[in-house]
């Protein structure tokens, strides 16, 4: 039903963007035509952001060319994205939470008369725009009174607000209920009416049918597919975005004795209105979270850690049930956790390697209170060595180290804690490919030794590879759970798109 | 009084503690009028949380029970600059008819509009603790007689006593109290005066800013600068604790001229390290505007600087 | 595999130059004062001034230490100034008129009141998470406010003779309230560099999260170091009392600012982690240096509260550049 025109308004040519050693993009060329509406999906880190920062000027690409309306198209800045016609709508959200929505809604452009902020004007402008994305609220309201939902719909009114040639659309519907939804889409359809180009990037493959006219696939930062929507099936697109050579990646996996169960999670809700969720893991036992990214996988863990306090549920602890109301009393029932963002939540940047090694174990080099140096050296020696910690010594600070030697340095302060149970989110995350296959050799050492590890990530080859089974959430629950004979990329993608789907999908 | 003042403490004061309720009354016989002939005199303090307001008000209270013939109605405001809360009380005063005021304006310039508004409505007003400001007075077209003590002239008094003790040509120095206040100026200048006039040489004046710490600190160094130092002229007596502390530590033989007269300085005055020390009767400032008041309703005609006793007091008085 | 031991360049003299001119260069910086004041101030460098110089620095040492550990977990304490008073003249009112007996009831007295005022600043901090710049200016009015009604403004004097005696006294030639001040930078020192709970201290002003996620209550952690500065509070009173032989309620305004400035010219980061004790002390005896060379020199009030200003921006300005120099040296080790 769209109106589709066959002018390529905007067009990019072999675009690259590298960051520190890792390529984000690859050569990726991508036309999008007026008045289309073109999906652009892959899994988390294929470059989806990565694309939409250059294109709103928030990157500079390292190569390639952008045409937008056959002039070239390198901004400077976001400012002159937004001069060139394209509207961002982030995942982030970008609202000033004090001040009203018809503030937040012409913020950039105030209308004026006589000098002054034409507030009668603005709240005239602000009731249409509302209408248009079906909210019910007053323009007066204070942003931070709304809710999560609320907000998104102000910010894709914002966008609405302007004039835009070209509109991007990052995850928009992620918190939107299907009514909301569906008064989206009859507002992106009038404007692609106009001749307004949309980029629209989601994980809801339900939506995608819905509303795309066309798509591109990216994986690994390279574009795999680019062709109608029309005519595909779930499976094929799937297929497309996780098909990868998974041979010699991962170190090789023995059949381990699966002992007594060391955690065990019953009903465990992380706020008061979410799903119950449900799980355990044995002595010897590599255990994957896959899912999407807000999931709910790392709220579960953390919660199971203490470092949020869960709304309900219960944890046994090697059959013994457990109350975990801080990181303490994990620690000390024998559970670590290492964080996904190492360096807001898991280093201490200015201390040495060897204070950031004993951190969580800092009973066993100290006596009476005092510190030890010499055996905290001598610990932070040892284990440096055995991780292949790459440092000057000891008493480096941490702050100097690469991205995969100080991941190093916090698995080393949970393997001296000693813990019976590692919990490890997005252990792998930009890190370079020798440091990380080192880190899932020692999971796996770890494992062999009887310790259980339940490893969170978004890197599902990585689970596929090191995993005896692997857990999958979706929207909040666990949607099933996979043991390694039967491992199956799509089935694992399938299963973490499922509560993002009302009907499920045939695989 | 001296507060330093720090950015931070504009911002919260009001909100972080209230400190007195504001607005305090404290109307023992809440008349307006006379129902027993009495005149009433209002009494407009600053802030009645500060000890040296609250004896003063104290001092006014006894005073006028002693009289009998007039009726009190003092109050005083949140804190010491709440002239907005002050022009309030003022006006309530006129409102209620009484004969006179006696003020302790909360700023000099501020209160004048209000002291002239009394005036226009035949009510007395006398000025008592920080005099109202000349030129605005003037402008407005109004006179209020200031009633307090001479700091200058205190000071000189007790300054004198040292260059009695020290005799012609010994050498001093002076510890000032906060660069910027009134009565520091005023007790420096009295100092100088005593210098010039008792033929004393000043080697040194430098602020110790009222108070103990900082007065043994700047003394000490003052004393290794200038070891032939004789005496000490300290614009109060905080001050002078300190400096008597160098003296003791370096068993020299120093004496010091002070002011206040606090009961802490009460022991050196005896030893003799302290020659003397002022007594300006701080808590008799009320009850002085009071009495002057009282002469202004019975038509007596009172304008400009009328001082009040002010007494110097050496190891033959101090008791 | 480069393995941990075999380094590339020469680690250790890398380290060592970091670290000179880490504690050191606020020790060079002193050096540079107390030179120039030898040349130009006159009885800058007799014994007696040097000693004089110790008394005058000691109540402003002590406060600095438990300033810095406040400091370090990434707190301030405004409050010290009128803490001291209300230590001073409680503890001095407990023994006014009494012997040498009263003494130790009303040093313990002290150091309760003050770590008692710390313990609530730190508590309300942490339990409310409202920031301690604002909790402890409450307390500043709070405690000045209790002061003054506790005295009802008067200053308390005739307090014993073995107290102001210990004011006195020199210990083979050193002050001994500055003796104290020295212990106590001692003991902190100790504390802070080889004790689990100083290694916490520093891990928590560091990074909160990463250290709270490794098992440890960092809210305990950063109370106790309010009532750490606290209780160095009520030593301080104490000593003032002792070397002044009084205890007014309007004592030690200012004294918070003098103490932060002396952490902070001392190397201290204010968003916390960073800072050290032998640091602190080098700024509290620069800072008593200035003041004491610039009155011998003669300069006036008004120059000097400029000059003492000026160095205070051009010794954080210098440790802002020492640190990206250090930083860079260990970044290329």
């Amino acid at each position: 039903m769209s109106t589709v025109v066959d002018t390529p308004f905007l067009d990019i040519a072999g675009l690259t963007k590298r960051y520190a050693g890792v390529t984000a993009l690859d050569g990726v060329d991508l036309s999008v035509n007026a008045g289309e509406i073109h999906i652009l999906i892959g899994e988390n880190g294929a470059g989806k952001s990565t694309l939409v920062k250059c294109l709103a000027g928030i990157e500079r690409p390292d190569a390639g060319e952008m045409t937008l309306a056959g002039a070239p198209h390198r901004p400077a800045g976001a400012a002159g994205a937004l001069r060139a016609g394209i509207q961002v709508v982030h995942q982030e959200l970008a609202l000033l939470p004090a001040l009203t929505v018809a503030e937040n809604l012409f913020l950039q452009r105030m209308p004026r008369r006589l000098g002054l902020v034409d507030r009668g004007g603005m709240r005239r402008r602000a009731r249409e725009l509302l209408g248009q994305v079906g909210l019910e609220v007053s323009p007066d309201t204070p942003v931070e009174r709304l809710g999560i939902a609320q907000m998104q719909l102000i910010e894709i009114a914002k966008a609405l607000s302007v004039d835009c040639r070209l509109l991007v659309m990052d995850e928009p519907t992620a918190t939107l209920t299907p009514r909301e939804t569906a008064t989206l889409f009859t507002q992106l359809r009038r404007l692609t009416a106009n001749g307004v180009a949309i980029i629209y990037i989601s994980h809801h493959l339900e939506e995608i049918f819905e509303i795309g006219d066309r798509l591109t696939v990216l994986r690994n930062g390279q574009r795999v597919h680019t062709g109608p929507v029309a005519g595909l099936t779930t499976a094929e697109l799937v297929r497309m975005m996780v098909g990868r050579d998974l041979n010699a990646e991962y170190p090789p996996v023995t059949a381990r004795p699966v002992g007594e169960q060391l955690l065990r999670v019953t009903d465990l809700r992380v706020t008061a209105g979410a799903p119950p969720v449900s799980l355990s893991v044995r002595s010897g036992e590599v255990v994957g979270v896959a899912g999407l990214v807000g999931s709910g996988r790392t709220e579960t863990m953390r919660a199971i850690f203490g470092a949020d306090r869960p709304a309900g549920g219960s944890v046994e602890v090697r059959g013994r049930a457990v109350r975990i109301a801080h990181p303490r009393d994990a620690v000390r029932h024998g559970i670590s956790f290492l964080t996904e963002d190492r360096k807001a939540q898991g280093l201490v940047l200015d201390l040495s390697i060897a204070a950031n090694i004993s951190l969580a174990s800092i009973d066993r080099v100290s006596r009476l209170g005092l510190l030890r140096h010499a055996v905290e050296n001598a610990a932070a020696r040892e284990l440096s060595s055995r991780l292949h910690v790459r440092a000057t010594g000891p008493h480096q600070t941490v702050r100097a180290l690469s991205g995969g030697n100080q991941q190093k340095v916090v698995l080393a302060r949970w393997l001296a804690a000693d813990t019976d149970l590692l919990i490890v989110d997005e252990p792998t995350r930009g890190i370079d490919v020798g440091a990380r296959y080192e880190i899932h050799q020692l999971l796996l050492t770890l494992a062999d030794s009887g310790k259980g590890v339940l490893v969170v990530s978004s890197d599902l080859p990585e689970l596929l590879g090191i995993c005896d089974r692997i857990v999958v959430f979706s929207k909040g629950r666990i949607a099933g759970e996979i043991a390694r004979p039967e491992f199956d990329a799509e089935r694992v993608l399938n299963l973490a798109y499922s509560g993002y789907l009302k009907n499920g999908i045939s695989a | 009084m001296n507060r330093r003042v720090t950015l931070a403490a504009i911002v919260t004061v009001a909100a972080v503690i209230p400190l007195a309720a504001c607005g305090q009354e404290n109307t023992g016989n809440a008349a307006s009028t006379k129902p027993t002939g009495k005149p009433t005199v209002c009494l407009v303090m600053k802030s009645l949380a500060n000890e040296y307001f609250q004896q003063m008000q104290k001092g006014a209270v006894d005073h006028v029970a002693q009289l009998g013939n007039v009726t009190l109605d003092s109050s005083g405001t949140q804190n010491e600059t709440d002239v907005d809360g002050q022009v309030a009380l003022v006006e309530k005063c006129i409102t209620k008819q009484v004969q006179a005021i006696v003020l302790a304006p909360a700023d000099s310039k501020a209160l004048v509009q209000s002291v002239a508004k009394a005036v226009k409505a035949g009510l007395k007003v006398v000025n008592i603790d920080v005099k109202l400001d000349d030129a605005a007075l003037k402008q407005a077209g109004v006179d209020a007689p200031f009633v307090g003590p001479d700091n200058r002239e205190g000071a000189k008094l007790s300054g004198l006593e040292l260059a009695k003790a020290l005799g012609k040509g010994a050498k001093v120095a002076i510890l000032e109290g906060n660069p910027g206040a009134d009565n520091a100026l005023q007790r420096k200048n009295g100092f100088n005066d005593a210098v010039a006039q008792g033929g004393l040489q000043l080697l040194d004046s430098k602020t110790g800013h009222w108070e103990t710490d900082e007065a043994h600190t700047v003394f000490g160094n003052m004393l290794t600068a200038h070891p032939d130092i004789q005496g000490v002229l300290a614009s109060n007596d905080s001050m002078a604790l300190g400096i008597i502390k160098v003296i003791e530590e370096r068993k020299a033989n120093i004496k010091v001229a002070s002011f206040d007269n606090i009961t802490a300085v009460k022991q050196y005055l005896q030893s003799g390290v302290m020659v003397s020390t002022l007594d300006q009767y701080g808590s008799q400032q009320a009850a002085n505007g009071i009495d002057y008041a009282l002469k202004m309703i019975n038509g007596e005609q009172v304008t400009g600087w009328q001082k009040t006793p002010v007494k110097v007091i050496t190891k033959d008085n101090v008791g | 595999m480069i393995s941990i031991s075999v380094a590339r360049g020469n680690p250790r003299t890398s380290r060592a130059v970091s670290q000179v001119l880490g504690e050191a260069g606020i020790g060079v910086a002193l050096v540079a004062l107390a030179l120039f004041f030898l040349a130009f101030a006159p009885h800058f460098g007799t014994a007696q001034n040097v000693r004089d110089i110790l008394t005058q620095i000691t109540l402003n040492t002590i406060l600095a230490v438990g300033m810095t550990f406040v400091i370090l977990v990434g707190g301030i304490d405004l409050s010290v100034g009128s803490v001291i008073a209300l230590c001073a003249v409680v503890a001095g009112t407990a023994m006014k008129g009494g012997g040498s007996a009263s003494i130790p009831a009303a040093v313990l007295l002290s150091l309760l009141i003050g770590a008692a005022t710390g313990l609530v600043n730190g508590f309300v901090t942490e339990r409310w998470r409202v920031p301690s710049f604002i909790v402890t200016l409450g307390m500043l009015y709070v405690a000045r406010g209790a002061a003054e009604q506790y005295t009802g403004a008067a200053t308390i004097y005739s307090l014993p003779a073995a107290l102001t005696g210990f004011g006195t006294t020199t210990l083979v030639g050193l002050p001994a309230v500055f003796a104290v001040a020295l212990l106590m930078a001692a003991v902190a020192w100790f504390v802070l560099s080889r004790t689990v709970f100083g290694r916490l201290v520093y891990a928590t002003g560091n990074n909160e999260e990463a250290v709270r996620l490794s098992g440890h209550r960092t809210g305990v952690i950063k109370v106790v170091c309010f009532v750490i500065g606290g209780a160095c509070v009520g030593v301080a009173a104490i000593i003032y009392m002792a070397r002044l032989g009084v205890a007014s309620p309007i004592l030690g305004q200012g004294y918070e600012l003098n103490a932060i400035a002396a952490v902070v010219i001392g190397g201290a980061s204010l968003s916390g982690g960073r800072g050290s004790v032998i640091g602190t002390l080098l700024g509290a005896c620069l800072l008593g240096v200035l003041t004491n060379g610039l009155l011998l020199m003669g300069v006036s009030d008004f120059q000097r509260t400029i000059v003492t200003g000026a160095v205070i921006i051009v010794a954080v300005v210098l440790d802002a550049y020492r640190k990206r120099l250090s930083i860079r040296l260990s970044a290329t080790s």
